[in-house]
């Protein structure tokens, strides 16, 4: 065989395994989402029991068995400021590392350990350490933190590769032209690593969103979003859970759309010529 | 002393172990075009950006217009620095960023607007006022670089191999460009280069580094004919560098015994080095003669290896016979009478030699 012709059939294969694993990945969530379509009368497989939006009405209907819109709120608020302590924290982590301090090495897996130190067991560590030091578990402080755990590892190594291909003489420059460190931040440094910023804030706020094991034991009474879904599970399965599925899909979608929109935006700002 | 520009009182800059700059001083007087030439790792461009405050010296000091800023910040010395590559700040337009300076100073909008316009047009970049780096050429970045350094009149402009980043047939006009704006603005230059034509076509002094030291500081004329050191010899192109020990002493000349014979060298200043001494000198190739007479007292058996032509000089490399390689240039003009593999015997005026006096350490 000649060697253009095993180019072309390896080609094809990785194509293919592309394009395979690509459904695997979104078959199930649009299974789901034809699914939550069903008529009132609908069961939770196929073949679908009509077609209808009384799953998704259900929703805003205050039922005792399961009220998603408090959880929702929460989880959106919690993601919200897991994505802006994310951005912030990482640039400065990422900042200091650049600088090379005396034992950044330690510090960078330090920060990495919140990746792989395994979250149920993480989750259940701080509330165990809340009980004995009798602080109250609840979704806005104890989640938070060890969501901000989680979610700030990926945000540094975000920025660390951003500040790789980041040149250190255009900071140079500023300061030798008059600006101070903090002018030279300000004016040259965040505007060229924005995009990495968005990127950091993006993993922030898509992490702690869907995040089961590390809210599993510290949110206290009040559940988060995914908490509250799986509760569903154990008592009734119903379309509604579709539903909720579908809408915090479309609504991640749309908030990664916006932020991509953000960047393109800074990005075209950037290069075309005015 | 208002006179002098700059003053590098016994600097010292170390990263760990590593000297980059070894106690090193020099006075810049107003308004000179200076060259810190040397190879790759010999501690100019540290001793650029410790002039910047890039970098902070370990000990010794800084004198800027005759006030010390070893512990002022970048921002408040009164310097500007060309990058090589230009460091162009790739989100801002050409005017943004050449008004920059002027912003950091804080002045009016207006002013800075009229001060930019007409800066841009100085450098004939007006028209590009508009235009975002990524979208102009090297020679109109380099322009738009050194509008922006220069915008704010600083004493001093450091530039790191600031033309290393053009083409090779830009360089020259660069360079010429260059030599001209320092000229009508009267500021001092400090022009960091590995390439030895840029220092001796722009330099009014020319700063000689090796190993973290100054070898040599003078004007190019002091360089290229009188090295001090082996060094400078053997860096600067078209030097035969010779060592061996000095076996006597007559007339205001040594006789040196080497390798490859003995030779006659002239002791222009500086002491008479002893008997037995270790020494170095050297003869610049178009010097030596491959059709010695009566006047060339040392003379050479030497075997003609490759032959290269440049411009209007054609370079002999004459295998010696310790095997080392002696340059010989003469015109293209001159008839050539060796042949690759001919033998022969060279010789060069007991006054062409260049005795060496600051070897020191340095090998």
């Amino acid at each position: 065989m000649r060697w253009t012709t095993r180019a072309a059939l390896m080609k094809w294969t990785l194509g293919s395994v592309a394009v395979g694993f690509l459904i695997y990945q979104w078959l199930p969530m649009v299974t789901l989402g034809v699914l939550s379509f069903s008529g009132p009368d609908g069961g939770t497989t196929f073949p679908m029991n009509g077609v209808s939006l009384y799953w998704y009405a259900e929703l805003w209907e205050p039922s005792l068995s399961a009220d998603f819109k408090a959880p929702l709120l929460r989880s959106f608020l919690l993601a919200l400021a897991c994505s802006a302590t994310t951005a912030v924290m990482a640039v400065a982590a990422a900042q200091a590392v650049r600088g090379e301090f005396r034992g950044n090495g330690v510090f960078f897996y330090l920060i990495l350990l919140g990746i792989m130190a395994p979250g149920l067991l993480v989750g259940f560590g701080v509330a165990i350490v809340a009980r004995l030091l009798g602080i109250a578990l609840s979704w806005s402080t104890t989640t938070f933190l060890v969501h901000v755990t989680w979610t700030l590892p990926f945000g540094f190594l975000t920025m660390l590769a951003v500040f790789n291909r980041f040149d250190r003489r255009l900071e140079e420059a500023a300061l030798t032209l008059g600006a101070t460190r903090v002018i030279a931040f300000r004016r040259i440094t965040l505007p060229i690593i924005l995009p990495g910023v968005i990127g950091a804030a993006l993993f922030g706020f898509s992490l702690s969103y869907d995040e089961f094991a590390r809210s599993l034991f510290t949110t206290g009474a009040d559940l988060t979003l995914p908490l509250t879904v799986l509760g569903q599970f154990d008592r009734q399965l119903t379309p509604s859970l579709y539903a909720v599925g579908t809408l915090t899909t479309l609504f991640s979608l749309t908030v990664i759309l916006l932020f991509g929109g953000v960047m393109w935006l800074t990005r075209g700002r950037a290069r075309r010529p005015a | 002393m208002p006179d002098i520009d700059l003053e590098l009182r016994r600097i010292t800059k170390r990263y760990g172990s590593f000297l980059a700059v070894d106690n090193l001083s020099l006075d810049i007087a107003r308004g000179t075009f200076t060259c810190l030439l040397g190879p790759s790792g010999c501690g100019k461009t540290t001793t650029l950006r410790c002039i910047a405050g890039l970098e902070q010296i370990d000990s010794g000091d800084i004198l800027i217009g005759g006030r010390s800023i070893a512990d002022a910040p970048p921002w408040q010395r009164d310097i500007a620095m060309m990058f090589q590559d230009f460091a162009l700040f790739p989100h801002m337009t050409v005017a943004r960023q050449v008004g920059f300076g002027l912003e950091m100073l804080k002045q009016p909008r207006a002013e800075v607007a009229r001060r930019v316009a007409a800066m841009l047009k100085t450098f004939e970049i007006d028209h590009l006022a508009g235009r975002k780096p990524a979208t102009l050429s090297g020679g109109q970045r380099q322009r738009a670089a050194l509008a922006r350094a220069l915008i704010t009149e600083p004493r001093i402009l450091l530039l790191d191999e600031p033309i290393g980043s053009l083409d090779f047939s830009l360089r020259e006009m660069v360079m010429f460009e260059l030599k001209a704006v320092q000229r009508r603005l009267g500021i001092s230059f400090v022009w960091v280069t590995h390439d030895q034509t840029e220092a001796f076509s722009l330099g009014d002094l020319v700063v000689v580094m090796n190993r973290a030291r100054i070898e040599q500081v003078g004007s190019p004329a002091d360089i290229l004919e009188r090295p001090r050191s082996a060094f400078v010899a053997g860096f600067i192109q078209g030097n035969n560098v010779f060592r061996g020990t000095v076996t006597a002493a007559q007339d205001g000349m040594v006789r040196i015994a080497t390798g490859v014979g003995e030779f006659l060298v002239p002791v222009l200043n500086g002491s008479t080095p002893p008997t037995g001494g270790a020494v170095s000198f050297s003869v610049r190739a178009e010097r030596i003669t491959d059709q010695p007479g009566a006047e060339h007292a040392n003379r050479l058996s030497v075997r003609c290896g490759a032959v290269e032509f440049f411009g209007a000089v054609r370079r002999y490399f004459m295998h010696q016979a310790d095997s080392q390689i002696l340059k010989v240039d003469q015109f293209g003009a001159q008839a050539a009478r060796l042949r690759e593999g001919d033998q022969a015997t060279i010789g060069w005026r007991a006054a062409d030699g260049v005795l060496h006096h600051g070897d020191g350490g340095s090998p």
